[in-house]
């Protein structure tokens, strides 16, 4: 790979990620009421020398940006609320919940971040798995039963939003005794690591059904139409006239070349299989990011909020940057 | 691109000209099954959603609701009761309204942005075209969804109490038409910037330019109409998307309960723990619903798709 490629790749994501925290700065400024007020929410009989004190102590009469303008003209102040926030994020501090008091907004997010990286990461990958099969055959044999059912169920799944398939899923599972809340029993005490394991394992099966199924119907439509357009290339059809085998042509010479579009459809999924993620977690109160921000959203926890915009945001930035890296690997054209 | 624009003919013949390409548009159109399909799901639902009351009466609250908690279907209440005693039929039927016309909406407010940046962008080109060009992939790039997650409750704090109303729509609604708006533009603004690229180059903007006229006249009388129909056949997409958006944005309780969404009625339905006490009767219509309208909108916007988009409609 050339490198020219790869440093504007890493420029344009660099450029972007630098975008988000700006612009997650500028959300913090739109916020309503002012922060001192935050701050010392709940104190009561809160005199002017305190609100004077929390604003010095949290730097809130420090200007907002680096250059004010003031009777004497624009001017440059060193001491201003832009670099600060900048130095903390860099920094790795995202300030306080609201609702969690005391704890880190860090904190928080990386209790809630492996649950959702479980559910996730697994649903993805049955996904993937199922999804280029059930593609890859119905391209293959198009226009047969399994074809017309596969691309009508893709469709119909493809309309229906993540929370409404798990509502369906968790009704079907209550009514055969799965179990529908949570990640483990709530107050189980576990003989050993593998009772715990079954008990987790069992409260995985309907969030990651949904997700499973909520994902599959897009790979395989991508699937499909990437093979029928790899079959009609000239060298299948010299493959064929060479006499190979119709299962030695699907392996080796169609599945190769199919399989580059679905690349970059898995990293750019990334963002709809994290919108996913929101609502499909409180169907189930699965206790990932997606609980976290809904559980925010409801108690207006402001800063958690900002943290998962933050956190959730560059996710989808890297996740398109490696796609753009894997695609340049394996796809010299776009090389250029 | 029709062609009767590149030619200059009297008014007259124009207009004429222009309704036989419509007759010629709607006779291709009607000849697609799935688009037609997608037609008929769409006319249900809209005249549901111009007169519910016509149908099922006034919206049910929990003050006029008749019937008991979780109720399921019975020949007076043919899809159940909800968590409430509300019949969930008349709740359905008044979704409808609410999701349509927050979906028409958004829509219009991200397909105007959309076409602005889009036409302005690529038609003055140069230095303005760069900097719009990196704001939309910004906007490309962003999991819009999350955004519009966190600059919901933003706006609607900032703006305050929620029984005002516009038009007959409540705040809090009126914020969700917004940031939809201003998060999903940015595929539109690409796909008209395309066509405007290709249209600035044409003989008929140089002629109109030799006359006299200025880059505001030739953008909204020339550009403008040469796009419409790609507009059109985004706008149906835009449509689907919104309505999923508003869904799952009323879902996670940004909604406003005095004025129902299907997305809506399912998180009330969640809260209530509808799907684990096996009360599938308040879930399934909205939900349902739901799935036709965006399925069908999928249909029609693939259909108008193929039949507009310039660069699809030489295909065989």
């Amino acid at each position: 790979m050339r490198g020219g490629y790869v440093l504007r790749r890493l420029g344009v994501a660099g450029a972007t990620i630098v975008a988000i925290v700006l612009f997650n700065f500028v959300l913090f400024r739109l916020m309503p009421g002012s922060p001192e007020r935050i701050l010392l929410r709940g104190v009561p009989n809160v005199s002017a020398e305190r609100l004077e004190a929390t604003r010095q102590r949290w730097g809130l009469n420090d200007p907002v940006l680096p250059i004010v303008i003031d009777d004497g003209g624009p001017r440059l102040a060193l001491e201003n609320q832009l670099f600060k926030y900048l130095a903390a994020t860099v920094g790795g501090d995202l300030g306080f919940s609201f609702v969690a008091r005391g704890q880190e907004v860090t904190d928080v997010l990386a209790q809630r971040l492996w649950p959702t990286l479980l559910l996730f990461g697994l649903g993805e990958l049955v996904a993937i798995v199922l999804g280029l099969a059930l593609g890859a055959y119905s391209g293959w044999r198009r226009g047969g039963p399994i074809d017309y059912l596969g691309n009508g169920v893709s469709l119909f799944l493809y309309a229906t939003p993540y929370f409404l398939l798990g509502m369906v899923l968790l009704l079907l599972g209550a009514a055969v005794g799965l179990p529908t809340f949570g990640m483990l029993t709530a107050g189980a005490v576990y003989a050993d690591v593998w009772a715990r394991l079954g008990d987790l394992g069992a409260h995985l099966v309907l969030p990651l059904a949904t997700v499973s199924l909520g994902l599959v119907g897009q790979y395989a439509i991508v699937m499909r139409s990437s093979i029928m357009e790899t079959l009609s290339e000239d060298y299948v059809t010299t493959a064929r006239a060479m006499g190979l085998p119709d299962g030695r042509i699907l392996r080796a010479h169609a599945l190769p070349n199919a399989l580059l579009p679905t690349v970059s459809l898995i990293a750019i999924n990334l963002g709809y299989v994290i919108a996913g993620a929101v609502t499909v977690e409180v169907v189930f109160n699965w206790p990932g990011l997606g609980t976290l921000t809904v559980d925010a959203l409801t108690a207006r926890d402001y800063p958690v909020l900002q943290g998962v915009f933050l956190l959730l945001s560059i996710t989808v930035v890297l996740g398109n940057l490696v796609a753009d890296l894997v695609y340049g690997l394996l796809d010299p054209r776009v090389r250029t | 691109m029709t062609p009767d624009s590149l030619t200059v003919v009297g008014g007259g013949a124009q207009a004429r000209s222009r309704r036989g390409a419509l007759g010629a548009f709607l006779g291709r159109y009607a000849r697609r099954r799935d688009g037609m399909l997608g037609a008929v799901i769409l006319a249900f639902f809209t005249v549901l959603a111009i007169a519910p009351e016509l149908f099922v009466g006034p919206l049910e609250t929990v003050v006029t609701a008749t019937g008991g908690r979780l109720q399921p279907p019975s020949a007076e209440f043919p899809f159940g009761t909800d968590q409430v005693g509300r019949d969930v039929l008349n709740l359905t039927v008044h979704g409808a309204r609410v999701s349509m016309v927050i979906g028409l909406l958004a829509t219009v407010v991200t397909v105007v942005i959309g076409a602005v940046i889009g036409v302005v962008s690529g038609f003055v080109g140069g230095r303005l075209d760069g900097i719009l060009m990196r704001i939309t992939d910004f906007f490309l790039v962003l999991p819009t969804f999350v955004l519009a997650l966190i600059l919901t409750p933003i706006i609607q704090d900032l703006v305050g109490s929620s029984s005002r109303e516009i038009l007959g729509i409540r705040m809090t609604l009126i914020v969700i038409v917004v940031v939809i708006g201003i998060t999903s533009w940015s595929s539109t603004a690409r796909i008209i910037r395309g066509q405007t690229l290709s249209l600035r180059e044409r003989a008929f903007v140089d002629r109109a330019r030799v006359i006299g006229a200025g880059p505001g006249h030739i953008m909204v009388r020339h550009i403008l109409p040469n796009v419409l129909n790609l507009i059109v056949a985004n706008a149906v997409l835009v449509f689907a998307g919104a309505v999923l958006t508003e869904t799952t944005l009323s879902f996670v309780g940004l909604g406003d309960p005095f004025q129902p969404s299907w997305g809506q009625l399912l998180d009330a339905a969640r809260e209530a723990g509808a799907p684990g006490l096996l009360a599938w009767w308040d879930f399934v219509p909205p939900g349902l619903s739901i799935v036709l309208v965006v399925f069908a909108f999928t249909l029609v916007g693939g259909a108008l798709d193929d039949l507009l988009n310039p660069r699809r409609r030489s295909r065989p």
